[in-house]
């Protein structure tokens, strides 16, 4: 309904003054520190053994090789970069999601996240320190995605990576599913909303159609058309849920047609394409990245689609850029390294694994800058581990973020 | 028992005996009240005090006066306080302050809305409450002016308080807009930029408002809301304050704190602890007539009994209260100039094994006594 201007963003979260952290784990404050590991798998091409991390002010200053700890360092079995999930689904659900009107670009994430959630420790305790934040699936085009840190400061402007990462939208049957046909007088919005997979098709297009239309045409502007063209341009890339084979289809169409009308760069994320590995041409003819859901033993996902065991293996083998996902969010799921070591399982090589879980996600949404790999420079987030990463024997201990050690293995 | 009472209870007897004064006569002669103990409702207190009224009007308060002939006297071995203030609730307009059709309502008034003499404010004026502020929902965004009333009379203390705003979930629907925060906070944005009538007094500074927040993320989206608009007021909803103290202490804003039930958790008495030992300025919400008008005063004693200090307690229920309300000039304290109600305890008010003897509203004897 109504565009939010930098300004109210800005305001409402920078004029809070950090109140005292409630979070489980104890953040040490440390300005300087280093963390020994038999093995750190860097996530940028190597694994360096028997290395020390040297972080001073939040970032990486050095990666030495063949460092002695003493008896009181921090020394751990491996060290990879932190993680990145980007669909952890840290939102309160229906909040997060204007449903008055079916697309909403305008709608930012941003101000229904509540950084006093448990969610967030959570993910940050398993060594995720990065996640990528959207609007609930229930609208075709729901808003903007936001890059986050999963801990540090209660401010979410502080924990913010980076603003309005993803336009995110859903195809398939979760935007139609609440809705009905209007029999007489309509007695609420969901009378008059798509209620099919063909409707959830034509909603998306009508947008796209009528932000080409608007285009130049100040007569025609309506609201979220600036973050609709951005999308056509390439400028904010187009984070879609699509389980389901005819709905990853639907999406890649849609930017081919894009294409034809003079679009040809707008970037196409695949959230949640369980059935990713039945349509590889497509994904590569298109250069289509893909966001995997976590793993089920009996392959069955959302919308029926099948996720077969082998399909990051086979989109990794084919070039598609895939990432993989815990949707980890709630208590009891499966965590993001226990994902990768499923992906291992299905065939996926180690450094590809580990590519899946850190500066594949940072690439897709632009943040590999900041995160996703260890490197002299980068932000000092790391998960330290007890073992072997990914492998189902194995799990973070410990966890550094923004150079703080904010979950202690020795605790 | 009390020297007063009895007088007025011979009132009661004998209506035609002149030397003897009928309650109704107390507005316009002179009326002293001495009592063991005056809670002032600033947070002091004065023992072996009187009070002096006329008119319905405190004229003399102090240890030291005396009293004028042909005044009448009430002495009261017991505690004296102001009328206690509720600033929220619904009393006798029950239904009639949700208007659930439109979301943004900012020239509605709730001082329309109530039946003076509906059986709630009896139940208030039993416990000791003699002003409140009837609210409209915070299930609106922008859901109209408050109003403060006097239990008893109908009389409306201030007509258009405050300027009521959701900021909570509570304010976020499942079949209309807004159905987000994004969405409430674009709509809330749009009035506030482009400022009309009451939401112009507001974004001023002129007019309070009462921003209804839950939890810790909704808190601090209204304080830095209110910062962006330069908005007066006070946070309604205290569960969450706990932890995040310094940022509402900082904004400078009040804060209404919300009721107690019976078997009420520790985190939401903290929290009133919290917020007034870090010097907010609070005061409580009574969401009648749903919750007893006694929770209250349940709900101070619960606080005094976790750390808060009992005049603490008391300014919450009276002067600050009014401060928050925007009527300090009329209520809240017992002060030369302000209006008449008093309540008359059989001890000290925090505690809950004190009962109320008498309640008076503009120098008339409205609850207990022997009328």
């Amino acid at each position: 309904m109504i565009p939010l201007t930098e300004a109210l963003l800005a305001a409402i979260t920078a004029s809070v003054p950090a109140p005292t952290l409630p979070v489980a784990v104890e953040a040490t404050p440390v300005a300087e520190m280093s963390v020994y590991a038999d093995a750190v798998y860097t996530g940028a091409g190597e694994t360096i053994e028997n290395a020390m991390v040297v972080i001073a002010d939040g970032k990486i200053t050095a990666i030495t090789p063949g460092a002695e700890p003493g008896d009181e360092d921090l020394h751990v079995a491996a060290i990879t970069p932190g993680m990145v999930d980007l669909s952890a689904r840290i939102y309160p659900d229906g909040y997060s999601v204007e449903e008055t009107e079916e697309v909403t670009p305008w709608i930012r994430v941003d101000l229904s996240l509540d950084p006093f959630s448990r969610d967030w420790d959570r993910q940050l305790r398993n060594g995720v320190t990065s996640v990528v934040a959207s609007p609930y699936d229930n609208n075709c085009i729901g808003g903007l995605s936001v890059a986050l840190k999963t801990g540090g400061s209660n401010s979410i402007e502080a924990r913010t990576i980076k603003s309005n990462v993803a336009l995110r939208g859903a195809i398939g049957s979760q935007p139609s599913s609440k809705n009905h046909p209007a029999f007489g007088r309509p007695t609420d919005f969901y009378s008059r909303r798509p209620t099919t997979r063909m409707g959830v098709e034509w909603t998306w297009r009508k947008a796209m159609y009528d932000a080409l239309q608007a285009e130049g045409d100040k007569e025609r502007a309506f609201d979220g058309l600036p973050q609709l063209l951005q999308a056509l341009n390439g400028d904010l890339p187009v984070f879609v849920q699509a389980w389901a084979t005819q709905d990853i289809r639907t999406a890649v169409f849609l930017k081919e047609e894009m294409a034809g009308e003079g679009k040809p760069n707008m970037q196409l994320i695949i959230d949640a394409g369980a059935e990713a590995w039945r349509e590889i041409d497509f994904l590569v003819r298109t250069g289509t990245a893909v966001v995997l859901p976590p793993y089920r033993a009996s392959g069955r996902t959302t919308d029926g689609a099948f996720f077969a065991a082998d399909c990051a293996a086979k989109l990794d083998e084919a070039g598609v850029p895939v990432a993989l996902s815990s949707h980890n969010a709630k208590a009891g799921g499966e965590t993001l390294g226990q994902q990768a070591a499923h992906a291992r399982r299905g065939g996926l090589s180690f450094d590809s694994a580990l590519a899946a879980v850190t500066i594949n996600p940072a690439r897709m949404v632009g943040i590999d800058d900041r995160v996703g790999s260890i490197e002299v420079g980068k932000d000092a987030d790391l998960a330290l581990w007890n073992g072997t990463p990914f492998e189902l024997t194995s799990r973070v201990v410990g966890v550094v973020l923004d150079g703080e050690l904010v979950n202690d293995p020795r605790k | 028992m009390l020297n007063g009472l009895l007088a007025v209870a011979l009132a009661a007897i004998f209506p035609g005996d002149t030397d003897i004064p009928s309650p109704t006569a107390a507005v316009e002669r002179m009326t002293a009240f001495q009592a063991k103990l005056v809670h002032t409702g600033d947070g002091s207190s004065i023992e072996d005090c009187v009070i002096l009224v006329k008119g319905g009007v405190i004229t003399q308060v102090g240890a030291n006066i005396k009293v004028p002939s042909g005044a009448e006297l009430i002495v009261h071995d017991g505690a004296l306080s102001p009328g206690l203030i509720a600033l929220q609730s619904e009393d006798g307009a029950v239904g009639e302050l949700n208007e659930s059709t439109r979301t943004v309502m900012p020239e509605a008034e709730a001082r329309y809305a109530f039946n003076p003499e509906h059986k709630d404010f009896s139940r208030a004026l039993g416990v000791g409450i003699t002003t409140l502020v009837l609210a409209p929902s915070p299930r609106s965004l922008i859901g109209g002016r408050t109003a403060v009333v006097k239990t008893s009379g109908g009389r409306v203390v201030k007509p258009a308080a405050q300027l009521m705003l959701g900021l909570s979930s509570d304010a976020l629907n499942r079949n209309k807009f807004p159905t987000s925060y994004a969405g409430a906070m674009g709509e809330l944005e749009k009035q506030f930029s482009n400022p009309e009538g009451s939401v112009s007094r507001a974004a001023g500074g002129s007019l309070p408002v009462l921003m209804d927040v839950n939890d810790r993320a909704e808190t601090l989206r209204a304080i830095a809301f209110a910062a962006r608009f330069d908005l007066k007021g006070a946070l309604y909803g205290s569960y969450w304050a706990e932890d995040v103290v310094p940022a509402i202490k900082e904004s400078g804003l009040d804060v209404v704190c919300t009721p107690f039930n019976v078997g009420e958790g520790s985190r939401g008495i903290r929290s009133v602890v919290g917020l007034s030992k870090a010097g907010v300025r609070i005061g409580f919400g009574l969401e009648a007539p749903d919750r007893h008008p006694e929770s209250l005063r349940f709900g101070v004693a619960l606080c005094v009994r976790d750390g808060l200090s009992p005049s603490a307690g008391m300014k919450a229920l009276t002067g600050d209260a009014a401060a928050i309300a925007g009527v300090s000039g009329r209520v809240g304290r017992i002060a030369r100039g302000l209006d008449a109600d008093l309540v008359l305890w059989s001890a000290d008010p925090v505690a809950l094994s004190s009962t109320v003897k008498a309640v008076y509203i503009d120098g008339k004897l409205v609850h207990g006594g022997n009328q």
